[in-house]
């Protein structure tokens, strides 16, 4: 619950102190006023206190009207130029805790995002000695700062629990305060041109069905949840995919070949014979399995020869050995050539990540900086906007000597061109680390190929010394060699079909999990949350009785399910539209008082979030009728445990007051000629 | 391209704003110097060159590393000298302008009523600043004092001075 107690405007001027102060109570509360006595600068005065003003489309002390910020005009025609303003809020929340708000309009060393919360009623007990804290409104930190946010200190304050909502760029966010209050604030200008028109846009995705469906309360939230299983159970599955393809790497690289045919990231796979491991003979790309045929079908040739002798085979050894010394020396400077390349490579790399540490450094400085100007407040003020304190002059926003030329960036600038120069040197150390690994790689094969050879020199040697008539070592260890080849490919074979099988029913299980995913159902109310809607709707339609709207037939009027906004079926046709399409201008007014009355009426219904607070500025819109004003008023007169603050003008006229207001239960405010004017010392 | 073919009529040049380094934004080191007066100083009271010197250690993570090792070893290992910055200089005559601290017996800084409440703003939000703020309060008020300072410098004069 909120609910507005007393609201304050005090203004200093050059030529004294004005202001003014107004009391609200439970029930109707009717601020009337001629036009232009200030009653818009007293309604904006309210938003501005609770830091909502984005409905009056801007922020800050931008959205306010002159008599606040510029000059006062006291009597008519004489103006004062105001010097400092601020405006003060007592608000009462559900466990009847109060505190005031201040927040300055024009002051020149305060900035308007700064608010003063008061722990206690300062305006009526006329207490000044509250305890208090300095709170920010709208900046980035404005609405999850927990030292600082306003906004986020408000929502404590009135209990609520925000939902998130996925915005456009796909990931969670809190629904904003300033988003809610359209429902319940209707502002002059824009607020009667549609339903919710003044809700301020944060890249959010159906925000007035989000906002609706918090201040009804409603159990929708089941489908995101539903929504957040699957994406857990698809993590899930996503680590145990990348568990699996570690194996299937492994193995690969056990025999010295590489993966083919699988991604590191699940998909559906429907061809299996497509993943396999392959290695390179003869300078060409083979399977593993093909090789293995190849090598058993050697093996048993082999098997069949009779073992050579020494003697037999020294012509082809000593060429053999000749061939092999031109491959080892081929091999050796290659590894040289790339050993001191890698060295390099890694020198460089060493340099990109100590410029990386500096510029985050740099980085954090600034954004620090930043923060700290910002912050200002009442504190280093002139250097925060960068006047030089003694002299007034430009300081540049920087320390160094004032007859150096250049002109350092701004301090934002600054920070974004930090941020893409880190972006930048991370794509280096990136691709820097890939050229390494891959050149590193590289170096094992050829120290691999280099043992080998030596092995095979080594082989050859021994043998070239020793008796003739003994039968060739190097024979009896090739067919050695092939043997253990031939085994090993076995077993790698071996292991690989039980990988598949892993892999198939992973690849199976993702499919179910996109099908379910795409399977979600749209509907997920709940009984309560049908019956709530059905009261809304009922209620709306029988308020549009009693305002006399008259454009559609009522059995033709609905709540939509998607968007829970009134919606009416075409004449000859199924579909159902906007409300507003085939509604006269008038209508629609009747529409926007009939649903925002009916919110508050659903909600009190039920147990919902609806703050039962209503607040109407002008509400007689569009020639409108002074019976249906009149049914309008009573209707809110019926709210007496709520409070509904309205403001209009009645055509500055006592009679129309009294014909639409006679016999009412509401408190009267009127603002006498001027809003603004003078405050005697009386205390 | 052929030589002839490059004729170039006019040139101009326009002057774009540059980057600099936090260290000469008159807010980083205004933020700095309250930091420092309120976490290593008695009486939130420094003279010039102890406020150079952690102004200079927090420049770098070289820096850094070599005073925390200095104060860990119990001002015992080799540590000898410190940068002195003139931007550090302008932003203590911005911050006494702004009355953040003021001049005390002719020579010291202090910190004044505005500094304390820019300092409990800048303390409240832990995010900002955390590594100064880490820092400063290991080194806190008692581990480098006033005549540490002066007895460190007095080195330099028998070092360097003499050369």
């Amino acid at each position: 619950m909120l609910k507005i107690r007393v609201l304050k405007i005090e203004v200093n001027t050059t030529s004294g102190l004005y202001g003014t102060e107004f009391n609200f109570s439970n029930g109707l509360n009717i601020i009337r006023g001629d036009n232009s006595t200030g009653k818009s600068s007293l309604f904006q005065s309210i938003i501005y206190g609770l830091g909502f003003e984005e409905l009056l489309g801007g922020k800050n002390e931008k959205t306010m009207q002159s008599a606040l910020k510029d000059q006062v005009e006291f009597p008519r025609n004489t103006l004062h130029n105001i010097t400092q303003s601020f405006v003060y809020l007592e608000i009462e929340n559900k466990s009847k805790e109060i505190v005031t708000i201040k927040r300055s309009v024009a002051n020149s060393i305060r900035k308007s995002q700064l608010i003063d919360v008061y722990y206690g009623a300062m305006l009526s007990d006329k207490n000044e000695s509250l305890e208090s804290r300095q709170m920010w409104v709208h900046d980035a930190g404005g609405a999850s700062d927990e030292l600082y946010g306003f906004h986020l200190f408000l929502t404590e304050f009135l209990d609520f629990n925000l939902p998130e909502v996925v915005t456009a760029k796909g990931d969670l966010h809190k629904l904003y305060l300033q988003q809610i209050a359209p429902a319940f604030i209707i502002e002059q200008k824009t607020g009667w041109s549609d339903f919710l028109a003044t809700m301020p846009y944060f890249g959010m995705r159906n925000t007035e069905q989000r906002v609706v469906e918090f201040l009804l309360k409603l159990d929708v939230f089941e489908n995101e949840k539903r929504k957040q299983q699957l994406n857990s159970s698809k993590q899930n599955l996503n680590s145990r995919w990348q568990n699996l393809f570690s194996k299937f790497q492994n193995l690969a690289e056990r025999s010295g070949g590489k993966l083919v045919g699988l991604e590191n990231n699940p998909s559906i796979i429907n061809i299996y014979g497509g993943i396999y491991i392959s290695l390179i003979r003869d300078n060409k790309p083979i399977t593993l399995s093909d090789l293995n045929e190849i090598q058993k079908t050697e093996l048993s040739a082999l098997e069949k020869q009779q073992i050579f002798t020494v003697g037999n085979n020294i012509p082809q050894n000593e060429e053999a050995l000749n061939k092999l010394n031109d491959r080892l020396n081929q091999v050796s400077l290659n590894f040289e050539l790339l050993s001191s390349e890698v060295n390099f490579d890694r020198e460089k790399l060493k340099q990109y990540e100590k410029q990386i540490v500096t510029v985050q450094d740099d980085l954090r400085k600034n954004k620090g900086a930043l923060k700290v100007n910002k912050m200002g407040g009442e504190l280093p003020a002139k250097t925060a906007k960068n006047i030089c304190p003694t002299c007034e002059q430009d300081l540049k926003d920087s320390l160094l000597p004032s007859d150096i030329k250049q002109v350092p960036m701004r301090i934002e600038d600054n920070i974004s061109y930090l941020d893409s120069q880190m972006r930048m040197i991370r794509v280096y150390i990136e691709g820097q680390q890939k050229t390494i690994s891959e050149k590193e790689n590289k170096l094992k094969e050829y120290q691999a190929v280099a043992f080998e050879v030596r092995k095979q020199i080594r082989d050859l040697k021994k043998e070239l010394i020793q008796d003739e008539r003994l039968p060739s070592v190097i024979e009896i260890e090739k067919r050695i060699d092939l043997k253990r080849r031939v085994e090993f490919f076995n077993k790698v074979l071996e292991s690989f079909s039980p990988l598949i099988e892993d892999l198939k029913n992973l690849s199976a299980e993702y499919g179910r999990i996109l099908n379910s995913e795409s399977n979600l159902p749209k509907d997920f109310f709940s009984a309560l949350d049908r019956q709530k809607l059905a009261t809304l709707k009922n209620n709306f339609i029988q308020l549009l009785r009693v305002f006399n709207y008259q454009s559609k037939p009522f059995d033709a009027i609905r709540i939509s399910q998607e968007t829970y906004l009134p919606v009416a079926q075409k004449t000859d046709a199924e579909q159902f539209y906007n409300i507003k399409f085939d509604s006269s201008a008038s209508d629609f007014i009747r529409c926007i008082w009939a649903y925002t009355t009916a919110l508050l009426k659903t909600s009190i219904t039920y147990d919902t979030n609806h703050p039962r607070l209503l607040v109407f500025d002008e509400p007689k819109q569009q020639d409108m009728s002074k019976d249906s004003f009149r049914s309008f008023l009573t209707e809110l007169s019926k709210f007496t445990e709520q409070q509904v603050i309205l403001f209009a003008s009645f055509e500055n006229s006592d009679n129309s007051f009294a014909e639409a207001t006679e016999g009412l239960t509401f408190s009267i405010n009127k603002i006498d000629k001027l809003l603004i004017r003078p405050i005697t010392n009386e205390c | 391209m052929e030589e002839k073919d490059i004729i170039i009529k006019k040139l101009s040049f326009t002057q774009r704003p540059i980057p600099i380094p936090a260290d000469y934004r008159p807010m980083y080191k205004i933020a700095l110097i309250v930091l420092i007066l309120r976490l290593c100083c008695r009486a939130e009271t420094s003279n010039l060159l102890k406020l150079h010197l952690f102004s200079w250690a927090l420049a770098s993570d070289k820096n850094l590393s070599k005073l925390r090792e200095y104060v860990i070893s119990n001002l015992n290992s080799d540590f000898s000298v410190w940068g002195i910055e003139p931007a550090l200089n302008r932003a203590l005559q911005l911050a006494i302008a702004e009355n953040i601290c003021e001049v005390v017996s002719g020579k010291n800084y202090k910190l004044t009523e505005k500094g304390f409440k820019f300092y409990e703003m800048i303390n409240a939000d832990s995010e900002l600043f955390e590594k100064e703020k880490t820092f400063l309060n290991f080194i806190g008020k008692s581990k480098i004092t006033d005549s540490n300072i002066n007895a460190m410098s007095n080195q330099w004069t028998i070092n360097y001075a003499k050369n």
